[in-house]
C-alpha cells in the first residue's frame, strides 16, 4: 500500500484566505453582467432619467425655449393648473376615450384571435392583414381617416348614402356628437392587430391535450372558449390589457391628424393639449415648456395611478380566481 | 512573390505621385436655405439651379419645409445643424432674443446695388423685419390684403353680379346660394387651417376692428361680436367640413361652393395648382360692416432672408441673399405671379402682362403695412383660434372676448414688468393709415 497521500486531498491546516472583494465579484460574473447592463443604463440614464430630471427644472418657471424669457414664477404654474379647465376637461376626454377604446379594442382583438387560431384556410393572410395598420405610423392613420369621415365628400358617408342608410351626410369630424366615434373607429382599427396578436401567441401555448379533455367532456365551443381558452390566457390578457390601457392614455398623434382635438375641445386628449403647449400655435401664442412640463408630470401621475389600480384589481382577481 | 510585392509598391507610389500632381479641386461652399414657401418651388429650384451652374465657389441647397418652421429652426440650431439662411416667416423678436440671427444693416449700408434694387433702407417695419438700427430681413415683395375669390356661374345662378359692400349682404348672399344648392353646391367654404384670419379677421379690418388698441397700447378684442355673430350665420350655410386649405381649394376649383377668401398667393394657386378652368372666377375687396371702409387691410411684406449667427460663411451667405434679391430674380418672381413688388424700382420694371391674375390682386388704397404688436408671452389659446370657437359655438362670444381681453392684457402687462417687451403706443393712430402714427415705446 502506497503512503502517498494526494496533497489536495489531505486535510489542512492552513486559515482560509481573506475573502478578495474584487475576487469575488469577477468570480461570481459581476463586472460581465454590468458590462452587459451598462449600454442599457447607459441609455435610460440618456434617454429618460436626463429627460425627466430636465422636466423638473422648469415646472417652476415660465419657458418658452428661449433662455432670455426664461423666469422664476414659483407656484404659479401649479396653481393654474388646479384651475386649468381646458386641462382637466382634456382629462375626462381621455378618460373616456380610452374607456371606449378598450371596451371595443379588447373583445374585438380576442374574438379575431379565436377566429385566426381555428387554422383554417386563408388565417395567415388575414392575421397580416388585421395587423398591417399597426406598422402604419398614427399621422398617416389619421390623414387615411379624414377622407374616410369627410362629411361632403367623405368615404364612409358615400357608402352610406349609396346603401340608403343615410339621407343626410354625418359629420363625422365636426358634429360634437358623433365625433368621439370616428375617432374611436380609427383608433381601434389601428391598434387591434397588435393585441390580436399577443392573443395568438397566448393560444398557441395552450395544450391540445387540454382542449381534447374538454371535447371528451362534451364541452362545446362556447363553454370551451370561456372554460378552458379564456382562463388559460389571464396572463397574456392580463399583460394586453395593461398595454391597452396605458397605451389608450397617451394617445394623441392620429387624433391631432384626425381632428386636432375638435370640433371646440371635444376630442381634446390630455396629451395633445400638453403638446399644444409645448409647442405653440398660433399668432403671438408662445411655447408654454414649463407650464407644459409640468401637466407631463401630472399625466404621468395619471397614467401611473390608473396602471396600479389595474394591477391591484388584476390582482384581487387572480386571489379570487 | 516579393517581386510582386515590389510591384504593387512601386505602382501605388507612382499613383500617389500622380495624384498629389493633380491641383486639388476646389471644394464649394455650400449654404443652406430653409424656406416655408411651396408655391414658388419651381422658380425657386429653376433659379438655384442657375446660381449653381454659374458659380464654382458658392452652391445653394434650398430645402422647403412647411410644418412648425420656427420649432424646426430652434431645434437645429441647438443640434447644431441649423441652416445657413431662412425665409423670414418667423416671429422675429424670438430670434433675436435667442442670438440665432444676424444684422444684416452693415452689409446693406456697403452695397449699393442691393438697396437700390430692394429700398431697403426705408423698408424697416419695426419689430416685423428691423428692431432699432438692426434689419435683420429685407422684402423682396408683398402679399396683398385678403379678398374673396368666388364662382361667377353659381353667383349668377342665384342671381347675384358680385360681392356685396356690407357683411349682412354678404351672409344673405351665402345663404341664398346654399339654398338654391340644395345639397350639392353651398355658398361659402371655410378652411380648419387659421378660418378666422382668411374672411372674418380682415372684414373687421376695414370695419376699423383691429386686436390691439395703439392708442391706448393695450389689446381689445371687444369690437369683434358684429363679426363673430355673422360668422355663425356663414358656418351654418357653409360647406359641412372644414378641411385644409389645398382641400378647400380643391373644393372650390371643382365649384363646390361660390365664395372662398384668401390673399394673393391664390392668383397661382387657381393657375398653376388647381387651375380652374370649368367656370369664371372673379376676385373682390372683403366687404365692411356697414358698406364705409374705416380701416386698412392688411398686407404683409414678404419673402424676406435671415442670416442665422450659426452661419460659418456668412460672405458667401450673403452673396446668396444678394442673388435672391437682385432685379434679374426678383422681375421673373413678379412676372412669374409669385409676389406683388414692393418697391417701384421692381415695379417698374416687371411686364404686369405676365402676371397673369396676379394683376387682380393690385394693391387697394386703403390697403397698408400695421405696425407689428409685441409678441407677448400668451397662456391659452391665441385669439384667432379662440375667436373661431366662438363662432363654431363651442365658446359664448362675450365670454371668450372677455377672457381675450384678460388673458392677452394680463400677459402684456406682465411682460412689460418683467422688462421684456415695452408697450407700444401710438397717439395719433389712424386706423386708416395704421403707419403713419407716431410709435412710442412706453416702459409701463
Amino acid at each position: 500500500m502506497s503512503n502517498y497521500v494526494n496533497p489536495q486531498l489531505a486535510p489542512t491546516t492552513r486559515p482560509p484566505r481573506p475573502v478578495d472583494k474584487k475576487m469575488r465579484l469577477k468570480e461570481s460574473g459581476g463586472v460581465a453582467a454590468w458590462m452587459m447592463l451598462a449600454p442599457s443604463l447607459i441609455f435610460l440614464a440618456v434617454c429618460s432619467i436626463y429627460p425627466f430630471a430636465w422636466i423638473f427644472r422648469y415646472v417652476l418657471y415660465n419657458y418658452d425655449g428661449i433662455p432670455a424669457h426664461t423666469r422664476f414664477t414659483g407656484m404659479r404654474n401649479i396653481t393654474t393648473m388646479f384651475a386649468d379647465a381646458k386641462f382637466w376637461n382634456s382629462v375626462g376626454t381621455t378618460f373616456e376615450y380610452a374607456l371606449w377604446k378598450l371596451v371595443f379594442i379588447i373583445p374585438l382583438a380576442l374574438i379575431m384571435a379565436v377566429l385566426l387560431n381555428q387554422k383554417l384556410r386563408g388565417s395567415s393572410f388575414f392575421r397580416g392583414v388585421f395587423f398591417m395598420p399597426t406598422v402604419i405610423a398614427s399621422s398617416i392613420s389619421g390623414m387615411i381617416f379624414t377622407f374616410i369621415f369627410a362629411t361632403g365628400n367623405g368615404i364612409l358617408n358615400g357608402i352610406f348614402q349609396n346603401l340608403g342608410l343615410i339621407s343626410q351626410p354625418i359629420g363625422w369630424l365636426t358634429d360634437t356628437g358623433v365625433v368621439m366615434a370616428a375617432v374611436i373607429i380609427m383608433s381601434v382599427w389601428a391598434g387591434f392587430g397588435n393585441y390580436m396578436l399577443y392573443f395568438v401567441t397566448g393560444m398557441t401555448s395552450i395544450s391540445e391535450d387540454v382542449y381534447e379533455a374538454s371535447r371528451i367532456d362534451g364541452a362545446n365551443g362556447i363553454q370551451t372558449f370561456f372554460r378552458v381558452t379564456l382562463p388559460m390566457l389571464a396572463p397574456v390578457l392580463k399583460v394586453v390589457l395593461m398595454l391597452a390601457i396605458t397605451g389608450a392614455f397617451k394617445d394623441y398623434e392620429a387624433i391631432m391628424v384626425l381632428t386636432n382635438g375638435g370640433p371646440g375641445t371635444r376630442t381634446n386628449v390630455m396629451f395633445l393639449y400638453i403638446y399644444n403647449l409645448i409647442f405653440g400655435t398660433g399668432a403671438n401664442a408662445t411655447r408654454q415648456i414649463g407650464y407644459g412640463a409640468l401637466l407631463s408630470l401630472m399625466a404621468a401621475v395619471i397614467v401611473g395611478a390608473v396602471t396600479i389600480i389595474y394591477n391591484l384589481v388584476a390582482k384581487k382577481l387572480d386571489d379570487v380566481v | 512573390m516579393k517581386k510582386k510585392v515590389s510591384l504593387l509598391v512601386a505602382i501605388m507610389m507612382a499613383a500617389l505621385i500622380v495624384l498629389s500632381a493633380v491641383p486639388a479641386m476646389a471644394e464649394k461652399t455650400v449654404i443652406t436655405y430653409w424656406s416655408n414657401d411651396r408655391h414658388d418651388e419651381t422658380y425657386m429650384t429653376d433659379m438655384i439651379n442657375k446660381f449653381n451652374e454659374a458659380h464654382d465657389d458658392i452652391e445653394i441647397n434650398m430645402v422647403i419645409m412647411t410644418d412648425d418652421f420656427e420649432n424646426s429652426i430652434l431645434l437645429a440650431i441647438d443640434g447644431g445643424t441649423a441652416p445657413d439662411i431662412i425665409g423670414q416667416s418667423v416671429t422675429l423678436k424670438n430670434m433675436v432674443d435667442y442670438n440665432a440671427v444676424v444684422d444684416l444693416a452693415p452689409y446693406i449700408q456697403a452695397d449699393e446695388e442691393y438697396q437700390k434694387v430692394t429700398n431697403a433702407l426705408n423698408l424697416k417695419f419695426e419689430g416685423l423685419n428691423a428692431i432699432g438700427d438692426a434689419i435683420y430681413w429685407v422684402p423682396s415683395g408683398q402679399r396683398s390684403g385678403v379678398r374673396i375669390e368666388y364662382n361667377k356661374a353659381l353667383l349668377e345662378a342665384s342671381g347675384f353680379e358680385g360681392i356685396p359692400a356690407t357683411l349682412a349682404e354678404y351672409v344673405e348672399m351665402a345663404k341664398k346660394m346654399t339654398a338654391d344648392g340644395a345639397g350639392k353646391t353651398y355658398g361659402i367654404g371655410f378652411t380648419s387651417s387659421s378660418p378666422f384670419e382668411r374672411q372674418l379677421e380682415m372684414m373687421a379690418q376695414v370695419s376699423g376692428v383691429f386686436y390691439y388698441d395703439y392708442k391706448n397700447g393695450k389689446f381689445d378684442f371687444s369690437g369683434y361680436k358684429p363679426f363673430l355673430e355673422a360668422g355663425r350665420e356663414l358656418v351654418a350655410v357653409a360647406y359641412p367640413d372644414q378641411q385644409g386649405v389645398d382641400n378647400m381649394r380643391a373644393m372650390f376649383a371643382e365649384g363646390t361652393f361660390a365664395l372662398w377668401g384668401n390673399a394673393s398667393q391664390e392668383a397661382g394657386v387657381f393657375t398653376n395648382q388647381f387651375p380652374i378652368t370649368a367656370f369664371e372666377w372673379g376676385v373682390a375687396p372683403v366687404p365692411s360692416l356697414d358698406g364705409e371702409i374705416k380701416g386698412a387691410l392688411q398686407v404683409n411684406p414678404n419673402k424676406g432672408y435671415l442670416m442665422l449667427d450659426a452661419c460659418k460663411n456668412k460672405d458667401a451667405a450673403w452673396e446668396v441673399i444678394k442673388y435672391f434679391q437682385s432685379e434679374e430674380f426678383l422681375v421673373g418672381y413678379m412676372e412669374g405671379g409669385f409676389d406683388l413688388p414692393i418697391t417701384s424700382y421692381i415695379d417698374e420694371r416687371i411686364d404686369k402682362s405676365k402676371m397673369g391674375r396676379m394683376a387682380d390682386y393690385s394693391l387697394l388704397d386703403y390697403e397698408s403695412v400695421y405696425p407689428a404688436v409685441p409678441t407677448i408671452n400668451l397662456m391659452g389659446d391665441d385669439y384667432r383660434t379662440q375667436l373661431w370657437n366662438a363662432i363654431m359655438g363651442h365658446m359664448e362670444i362675450d365670454a371668450a372676448i372677455e377672457d381675450l381681453n384678460t388673458r392677452y392684457n394680463a400677459a402684456y402687462d406682465e411682460d412689460i414688468s418683467l422688462g421684456f417687451i415695452k408697450r407700444l403706443v401710438i397717439e395719433d393712430y389712424d386706423p386708416l393709415h395704421p403707419s403713419a402714427g407716431t410709435v412710442t415705446w412706453l416702459d409701463k
